[in-house]
């Protein structure tokens, strides 16, 4: 039985399940397993996953379509690991990523979520120049609900014991646990780690570096933003059960950093209706990040403005300028 | 050889679950035969200046950085003495919720625990967490799960069949989660169904706030008799946020009622011996739980089942704790010691 499982939920993913795995099996660590969950996939997923059955360290299980929290809880019931990591099938791994995360699970037995930052790449796999560099250590609640540091579902490698902590079986579940909550087609990341965190004493560290590829993928934006928004505010409504004075507490700045968050992605886009709209709403939700994170902020308003006024052409070249000599490093 | 004298310090003698118990080992007829059981109000964190007369001491006191000074205080005056200490309020939930530095705080927890000869736990969810955050070794960790004198309310009449009124008792306080369960019941189904909550607390005016407009939800305020209570209850909901023990969900199933406990801590000890768990503390989980509830009729024959198998829970009390004050509970120890022997010889 190996140390470790990767676990990566693939529906229709033949563009970049290929790449995924290949840097997944090229892990440094050699103590461990791919279980490639095809989550009811149409296109020729399965096919792109055949192409590395002479791998030993590589299962395939399909089931009809339950989505990503679902691929990932078969995926955890089929794991018989110490270890259980999560990488989405468009993210890559760096070679290192897992042998620190398992030095880490090892050396401190208290961790039950060991993650790192990421650099976030385009539909090319190249380097934008823009990263996720999290807290590593001391995270509490709050700062898991306004900033989650474990940043994207392909940062986190988790203890079972620590998941085992959190599984529960709802009564219309018939076959095997939950661990995720599958009700959610979003913020099914945070609504997991934060509900570990309000509900068990494991800690929640990270590794040093930029480990995980994290592809944001241009487009279509809009549509998703909306229902990630719904999908978090539901997250906050079923969670503050838990705790209803720290979520009175928290809310309004933890709902301004997830506004500011998509005001940034919309900037990106360069959408600038949309930008606008997610600025003035975070504003007007808490002005917490302006005072915590003030440079980080005040990029962001900056950006926000000069799109509005001066429209796209300077924040394409001024990206352009900014993601050159990045990609060079890669 | 004549009883030990054994006394129990407190530290917060208000009303509740831990008075309660602590009532049940200086009045019972079974506790009464493992010892002179007394009890010893002190103030909290307050140093100890002169010895107290007894031959084991039972620490209910409350573990923090202020009080750690008179915990060690009172080790350095009793040397001699077996001192053993009862863990009434921590547990892994409410440390999930309430503690921010949990580090420091397990630090804490191992400082005073070291102070003790043994340390008990009141449930086996509670010694799991002692056993997997390494709090107390495990030599001198025993577990002993809180009890009352059970015999009024194995006598009460068989609720039911049907399940009119459900209820819910304790302080209302965060803790309780009372919030969760009113939220439930004004989205669940039954109409004819009453939620009756019994006690008082800091919460009451925000709860009465929620529970407006739904006419089914009462409010009793706190009441002395909880025999009497429980009469008047077919069911009872248990929602706590964190719970060491739960001796609301053990009196509820001594008398025969269907219980519904949130799936945390001690409550885990309880649905392991027969009361529902509801698995999810959402307000949605307990609305179906409780919508179950208008379908289920109380099994006239489960009450018999209930009672054989917690007939016995004031003697295996009594039993439990004999060994812990008489010390024979060590003989696990002893042969490491018998080894020993020779070679400093």
């Amino acid at each position: 039985m190996p140390l470790a499982s990767i676990i990566v939920p693939a529906f229709n993913v033949e563009a970049t399940l290929a790449e995924t795995l290949t840097s997944l099996l090229g892990q440094s660590f050699d103590d461990f397993e791919v279980l490639v969950v095809d989550d009811g996939s149409s296109d020729s997923t399965l096919e792109v996953a055949g192409q590395f059955s002479d791998d030993a360290r590589l299962r395939v299980i399909s089931q009809p379509n339950r989505g990503l929290a679902g691929a990932r809880n078969s995926g955890i019931a089929a794991a018989q690991s110490e270890y259980i990591g999560f990488c989405d099938a468009d993210d890559l791994w760096t070679p290192g990523k897992l042998a620190a995360h398992v030095e880490q699970l090892n050396a401190q037995p208290r961790v039950g979520i060991s993650y790192s930052g990421s650099a976030l790449i385009n539909d090319n796999s190249a380097l934008i120049g823009q990263t996720q560099r999290p807290r590593l250590a001391g995270v509490t609640c709050a700062h898991m609900f306004k900033r989650n540091p474990v940043g994207n579902g392909s940062a986190a490698v988790m203890r079972r014991k620590a998941l085992r902590d959190i599984a529960w079986r709802p009564d219309h579940e018939s076959e095997r646990d939950w661990y995720f909550d599958e009700t959610f087609r979003q913020s099914e990341d945070i609504e997991c780690w934060l509900r570990l965190m309000l509900t068990t004493d494991w800690d929640v560290r990270g590794v040093p570096g930029l480990l995980t590829r994290y592809r944001i993928s241009s487009g279509g934006l809009s549509a998703a933003t909306d229902r990630q928004l719904i999908a978090w505010e539901r997250m906050v409504v079923k969670l503050q059960t838990l705790d209803p004075e720290f979520f009175r507490r928290h809310t309004p700045a933890a709902r301004a950093y997830q506004l500011r968050y998509l005001s940034r992605r919309a900037v990106q886009d360069l959408d600038a209706d949309g930008a606008w709209e997610f600025t003035r709403a975070w504003l007007g939700s808490s002005l917490r990040p302006l005072v915590e994170e003030p440079l980080k902020s005040a990029v962001t308003l900056a950006a926000t403005g000069t799109l509005a006024v001066f429209g796209a052409p300077p924040l394409r070249a001024a990206r352009a300028l900014l993601s050159q000599p990045k990609r060079k490093d890669q | 050889m004549s009883r030990p004298v054994v006394a129990h310090l407190v530290d917060d003698t208000t009303p509740g679950g831990v008075m309660r118990v602590l009532n049940h080992i200086v009045t019972s007829k079974e506790m009464a035969q493992t010892g002179q059981h007394q009890l010893h109000p002190v103030r909290r964190g307050a140093l100890p200046f002169r010895r107290i007369k007894a031959d084991v001491i039972v620490s209910h006191l409350a573990v923090s950085w202020r009080t750690l000074p008179s915990l060690i205080a009172l080790r350095a005056l009793h040397a001699d003495l077996r001192l053993i200490h009862v863990e009434h309020s921590y547990t892994e939930c409410s440390t999930a919720l309430n503690v921010k530095h949990k580090h420091r705080f397990m630090t804490l927890l191992r400082t005073a625990y070291s102070l003790f000869d043994r340390v008990v736990a009141v449930s086996h969810d509670q010694a799991r967490w002692f056993g997997a955050r390494s709090l107390v070794a495990r030599a001198n960790l025993v577990v002993i799960p809180s009890t009352v004198d059970l015999d009024q309310f194995r006598v009460l009449a068989t609720p039911g069949p049907e399940i009119r009124v459900v209820g819910a008792m304790g302080r209302l306080h965060r803790q309780k989660g009372f919030d969760t369960l009113i939220r439930a019941f004004v989205a669940c189904e039954p109409r004819d169904m009453e939620l009756h909550i019994h006690g008082d607390g800091p919460e009451r005016a925000a709860l009465e706030t929620l529970a407006e407009g739904d006419p089914r939800i009462r409010f009793f305020g706190h009441s002395d008799d909880p025999v009497a209570v429980m009469a008047t209850l077919d069911a009872v909901a248990v929602p706590s946020r964190w719970e060491a023990y739960g001796l609301v969900a053990l009196e509820a199933r001594a008398a025969g009622r269907l219980v519904l406990a949130a799936n945390v801590d001690g409550l885990k000890d309880q649905i392991s011996e027969g009361a529902s768990g509801v698995a999810c503390a959402s307000v949605a989980a307990w609305s179906h739980a409780l919508n179950g509830l208008a379908y289920l009729t109380v099994p006239q024959s489960a009450r018999g089942v209930q009672n054989t198998r917690m007939a016995q829970r004031e003697q295996q009390f009594a039993a439990q704790w004999e060994t812990v004050i008489s010390g024979q509970d060590v003989r696990h120890v002893m042969p490491r010691r018998v080894t020993r022997t020779p070679v400093q010889r």
